[in-house]
């Protein structure tokens, strides 16, 4: 049972990753937290949704599609509501997260009521066995595919030009700004691709699970506790506090009562803010003033 | 005082006590709700708006204080004073207790630990059915004030223009004193406010801690009000609602609170009618209010520079 449980924790907490890899990213080059990032993921799904049901896509092309738009979706939201703030205080750009949020539920609670939806599955083969542990098709799609997109993910920030020049933005906007980067365009960009991961997420989840307006908050919250857990702003502590959160809750359900997979994720924010507030990787801040 | 303002704020006294004699029931239900939400309004504003600090836990508090006044008034019998000093007395408790994030280096700890919180005692209500009567909804008794029965919308709203009005009274002196001095200091440079001797975190916790207060005895107040309390009136669209209402009416003004609240909860009962309209309008309202008039509805009366002194104590 025990492996059983580990096997689907990796599974769910796949998905947790790619959303709480795509806040770390946006986190590092804005500084901005996105409170609106589960509901760009809930809106990827839904955007799905409508074209396999309304328009009757195949479902490479509806996961495409859903790519583009919110790349697209991303840059305007820096361009248009992000940008004006660019001299607020913190706390404005954060309401601002907030209020795209409400906005993005309330849109897709309007269009289509709060009722629970669902997609049929997208690969039929049988689930893998391995000794006395079965892994679900879906599940086994997901774990390949984030772990493929994670390697390429991590290739690309190392190795590519684009990777350095999130770095030098991420150390210092001002710094990048006098070696010829062009930070406000550097994070636009960031913008569409925190959301294009987000759409990932969405893309490898939607046919297994319910797609419902309130499906990014709960998302949301679990992405935090994978920060919250691998260290705040850590690009690999996102990822591995998303597996271990996907685990942890698996196991909760199994060994104590199901009713505790929707709590594990507050219990471990509250627990790990107070007791160790930089996380399992994250290293102790100090600021200078 | 100069003896103009006393008659003003004497004339202004008589107007606010008189409505129930004119309106119909259903003005008189909302005229309570808004007194409801300024309520509310006033708590969240000092965290949000005078603290600065980003926190989510203000629909906790408010639940936090319904729950706790529909439990001691139905389980326990208590008399109604005292069951509304133990809804303060555990909103005072909830808001100090998250108040120790705020106390960490970043500021978005406090964000995710509240939203973490809010989120736990919504469960808590759903799954603690022995206490709470779970999804069903928990009713709340009718009450008397020694001897006196409050059971209509037009008694309780003397009941809650009082409270309202003490809190007011007492929130604004607070932001007067020393205390509300150094809150503001806090706000704008932690750093500098402690070189000059303040104590940011003794300064946070009490801000939260008050805030917790006024904004519980806000929720037992919609408890009495709606007769029946259940978790889903306490979640993220209840939270939607009380930062609208902050920021509409203008982050750190007392009268923009007043204002935020008159607006909103006046808005038509149209919006509830249909799914997310409510949350696209209340959010549009909100990115309007960000981009374009960022002192909200108080900002902009004070630029006509009429009360500039009055509405601000910044």
């Amino acid at each position: 049972m025990f492996a059983q449980l580990v096997v689907s924790g990796i599974g769910q907490g796949s998905i947790y990753a790619l959303v709480a890899l795509g806040m770390t990213i946006l986190f590092r080059v804005t500084t901005v937290v996105n409170f609106a990032h589960g509901e760009l993921f809930m809106a990827g799904a839904f955007l799905i949704y409508a074209l396999l049901n309304a328009l009757g896509v195949p479902y490479a092309a509806a996961a495409l599609a859903a790519l583009l738009f919110l790349f697209l979706f991303g840059n305007a939201v820096e361009r248009l509501l992000m940008r004006p703030l660019a001299n607020a205080p913190h706390l404005s750009l954060a309401m601002m997260t907030v209020a795209l949020s409400y906005l993005l539920r309330g849109g897709v609670r309007f269009l289509w009521g709060g009722n629970v939806r669902s997609l049929p599955p997208m690969f039929s083969f049988a689930p893998i066995e391995v000794g006395p542990v079965v892994i679900d098709a879906q599940d086994a799609v997901i774990i390949a595919s984030t772990a493929a997109l994670l390697v390429l993910f991590f290739a690309l920030m190392r190795y590519s030009r684009f990777g350095k020049e999130a770095q030098a933005v991420t150390d210092s906007t001002r710094g990048a700004a006098l070696v010829g980067i062009n930070v406000a365009a550097f994070q636009r960009t960031m913008w569409g691709v925190a959301a294009m991961v987000a759409a990932v997420a969405s893309i490898l989840v939607a046919p297994e699970t319910m797609l419902y307006p309130d499906m990014g908050a709960r998302v949301l919250l679990r992405a935090f506790a994978a920060m919250t857990l691998g260290g705040f702003g850590s690009l690999g502590g996102a990822v591995a506090g998303g597996i271990l959160m996907g685990i942890i809750e698996q196991l909760a359900g199994g060994y104590v009562s199901t009713a505790m997979i929707d709590i594990a994720s507050y219990i471990v924010i509250i627990a790990v803010l107070l007791l160790r507030p930089s996380g399992l990787f994250g290293r102790a801040e100090v600021v200078r003033v | 005082m100069s003896r103009g303002g006393a008659a003003a704020v004497a004339a202004l006294l008589i107007l606010l006590v008189l409505p129930p004699f004119f309106v119909d029931d259903y003005v008189q239900f909302i005229l309570d709700l808004i007194l409801v939400y300024v309520m509310v309004s006033f708590g969240f504003n000092i965290v949000l708006g005078y603290a600065g600090q980003l926190a989510f836990a203000n629909a906790a508090f408010f639940g936090l204080g319904a729950y706790t006044l529909a439990i001691c008034l139905g389980r326990l019998d208590w008399p109604f004073p005292a069951a509304l000093f133990a809804a303060a007395v555990v909103g005072g408790a909830a808001g100090l207790l998250v108040s120790l994030p705020a106390l960490r280096l970043r500021a978005y700890y406090l964000a995710i630990i509240t939203l973490a919180f809010g989120e736990l005692l919504r469960w808590t209500y759903v799954h603690a059915s022995g206490l709470t009567r779970g999804s069903s909804g928990l009713g709340v008794p009718a009450i008397s004030i020694f001897g006196i029965p409050v059971a209509s919308d037009r008694a309780r709203y003397w009941l809650f223009l009082a409270l309202a009005g003490l809190t007011l009274w007492g929130s604004a002196n607070l932001l007067r004193s020393r205390f509300g001095r150094a809150l503001v200091a806090v706000r704008g440079n932690e750093a500098a406010a402690a070189a000059m001797g303040l104590a940011p975190a003794v300064v946070k916790i009490g801000a939260f801690a008050w805030s917790g207060v006024v904004v519980a005895i806000g929720g037992a107040m919609y408890a009495l009000l709606l007769g029946r309390i259940s978790p889903e009136s306490f979640g993220l669209s209840q939270l939607l609602l009380h930062f609208s209402i902050v920021m509409i009416g203008g982050l750190g003004s007392l009268v923009g609170s007043v204002l935020g609240a008159v607006i909103l909860t006046a808005a038509p009962e149209l919006l509830r009618d249909i799914p997310g309209l409510e949350e696209i309008i209340f959010s549009l309202l909100l990115i309007g209010v960000l981009l374009f008039m960022p002192k909200g509805v108080a900002g902009l009366l004070g630029r006509l520079a009429l009360f500039r002194e009055r509405l601000y104590l910044t």
